[in-house]
């Protein structure tokens, strides 16, 4: 059985932005590519993107602010009621 | 703006217990929740254990199934072992022993259920005890008068005053930020842990796992990963300290899914995945910068999760409480300095988690070097460990020689295998014993008496028979 990840998770819209990247701060290190894990950062041209659709996707587990030792990311829980439903967390 | 006594942003089980704790206490007390309920942002940490029970008497007794329906005890737990080949060369199942001291955790290790069912059944208890719950509500500040804490905002920008505030709000705890505690974690101060749900059928879970609770996988190709068995399904999760992963921790979590093992015990659970959740988990050495004028951190927000194996749980519900009692007097007494309130560091050293503390370096070192570091430990960690439980089981060679071979073949082990032991378990007993053992577990005179010992196992047939 190899796990499909898309549907094994529930969003509830509506949330402003609460994710953002200040590339002026950003040190390319890729840290935050590598411990997201449903993959909503990338890199284009040698700079550091979120994915457009990221508050239909993220799991809010801020590892990505966390992992940014440089400052660059920016990161606050989305507006109250919205974002990720843990039915079984 | 609205006014309290005191004002607890989080409503999980330490904030819960907090707000039941201040409003038992007569305090005006509002609990805020980002959630539309409390328990359905959070997605770890049910494998409740017995010194919930032992602690909390006359809350824990209504824990039934009727209230919480994923609720599951076990007695077992099981502990599996994966080499580097991704091959589970053997496990081990264990039950509560005879030197477990008091009921229930005679009867099972942990009593597991989903935080969806949990958190709302414990924040009951304190609006119940007349505390405000406002779910859906994202406190995004402090409020500050000349500079000192008095409050707090939410997204609206609608703000609540109070003389206490206490951070209930997790690993990623605005309250510690914006009250200058904390700014961020280190990186090896903090863990991301990935975590599938699976729905099983309750029948198959109970033909098939018995009353296990738990299992945990020990493996060189993955860091430890966790299985905890609910009534109608099961969490398989990992973690490690955010500095030391060098794949995406997916990638990790589904080496797990993948072992042919895992794949035939999908199978005969009839297993379906059902959710994908991750979370960080503060996993510190010993917990510090805990409070300081008008503002107490408590659970993860405060760094208490168990140093061992990072339950976070009981350790929130113990310093919530404590916060509580500790806001309580200070507000009566009309003194929140940060002085008074170290109060509440005096009074967590006391308890159980205190005490968990005690050993909290030496814990978090070990298990930081070996079941999350699989590559460097767990590679021949788990040959060695399989090769004294296991080796015996072997018709390969007549049976003394079997023995010597696997004696050998040990000693093989010992150039990692004892400056480990130096390291990390040497200091754990230590502390653990406080130093009584110095004198039989000096390293230096295990060192030189371990290979003596080893050498005792003869390395040739003695002709015992020839002169019968």
């Amino acid at each position: 059985m190899k796990i499909e990840i898309d549907g094994l998770t529930k969003h509830i819209l509506g949330t402003g932005d609460f994710i953002s990247i200040d590339i002026s701060k950003c040190n390319n290190c890729g840290g935050c590519i590598l411990v997201c894990l449903v993959n909503l950062w990338s890199r284009k041209d040698n700079r550091i993107y979120i994915s457009e659709d990221y508050k239909e996707k993220c799991l809010e587990c801020a590892a990505c602010y966390q992992v940014c030792d440089a400052g660059a990311i920016s990161f606050q829980y989305p507006a109250g009621g919205t974002g990720v439903i843990y039915e079984k967390g | 703006m609205k006014t309290y006594d005191l004002i607890i942003v989080g409503a999980g089980p330490g904030g819960s217990m907090a707000a039941k704790t201040a409003a038992e206490n007569g305090l005006k007390t509002i609990f805020f929740e980002r959630g539309r309920k409390p328990g359905e942002k959070n997605s770890s940490g049910c494998g409740l254990g017995p010194r919930m029970w032992k602690d909390f008497p006359s809350m824990m007794k209504y824990l039934t199934p009727e209230k919480c329906p994923s609720l599951r005890a076990g007695a077992a737990a099981r502990n599996y072992f994966i080499n580097e080949k991704g091959i589970v060369v053997g496990y081990v199942m264990t039950r509560p022993t005879e030197s477990v001291s008091y009921e229930p955790a005679k009867s099972w290790i942990t009593m597991n259920c989903y935080r969806s069912d949990f958190d709302p059944w414990i924040a009951k208890f304190a609006t119940d005890a007349g505390a405000e719950l406002k779910n859906s509500t994202l406190i995004v500040n402090l409020l500050k008068e000349d500079g000192k804490i008095c409050g707090v905002v939410d997204e609206h920008g609608e703000k609540y005053k109070a003389p206490i505030v206490i951070g209930a709000d997790g690993a990623v705890s605005m309250v510690a930020k914006q009250s200058g505690l904390r700014t961020k974690w280190a990186q090896d101060q903090i863990t991301v842990t990935p975590q599938y749900d699976f729905f099983a059928p309750p029948n198959k879970i109970d033909d098939i796992m018995g009353d296990e609770a738990l299992a945990v996988w020990w493996s060189a190709i993955f860091p430890a990963s966790y299985q905890v068995f609910f009534h109608d399904g099961f969490h398989q999760g990992l973690g490690n300290w955010l500095n030391k992963w060098d794949k995406n921790p997916l990638f990790y979590l589904n080496r797990v899914i993948n072992l042919k093992y895992y794949q035939r015990l999908l199978k005969i659970l009839d297993a379906k995945p059902r959710e994908l959740q991750s979370h960080l988990l503060p996993w510190l050495k010993y917990p510090y910068n805990t409070h300081t004028d008008g503002v107490i951190l408590i659970g993860d927000a405060g760094g208490f999760p168990c140093p061992l194996e990072a339950e976070g749980i009981y350790p929130a519900m113990v310093t919530g409480k404590i916060a509580a009692e500790v806001a309580t007097e200070a507000i009566t007494s009309e003194d929140i300095s940060k002085s008074a309130l170290s109060k509440f560091d005096e009074m967590w050293k006391k308890t159980s988690v205190g005490e968990e503390f005690e050993a909290g370096e030496e814990l978090y070192n070990i298990w930081k070097a070996m079941p999350f570091s699989p590559k460097e430990t767990m590679s021949w960690f788990v040959p060695m460990f399989m090769e004294v439980m296991g080796g015996i089981y072997d018709w390969s060679q007549p049976h003394a020689k079997r023995v010597r071979q696997i004696a050998a073949h040990i000693k093989s082990y010992m150039p990692k295998a004892l400056p480990f032991i130096m390291k990390y378990v040497f200091p754990l007993v230590a502390k653990i014993f406080e130093n009584d053992l110095d004198r039989i577990m000096d390293p230096q005179k295990l060192m030189s008496v371990i290979p003596k010992i080893m050498d005792l196992i003869p390395k040739k047939k003695k002709q015992r028979r020839e002169k019968v």
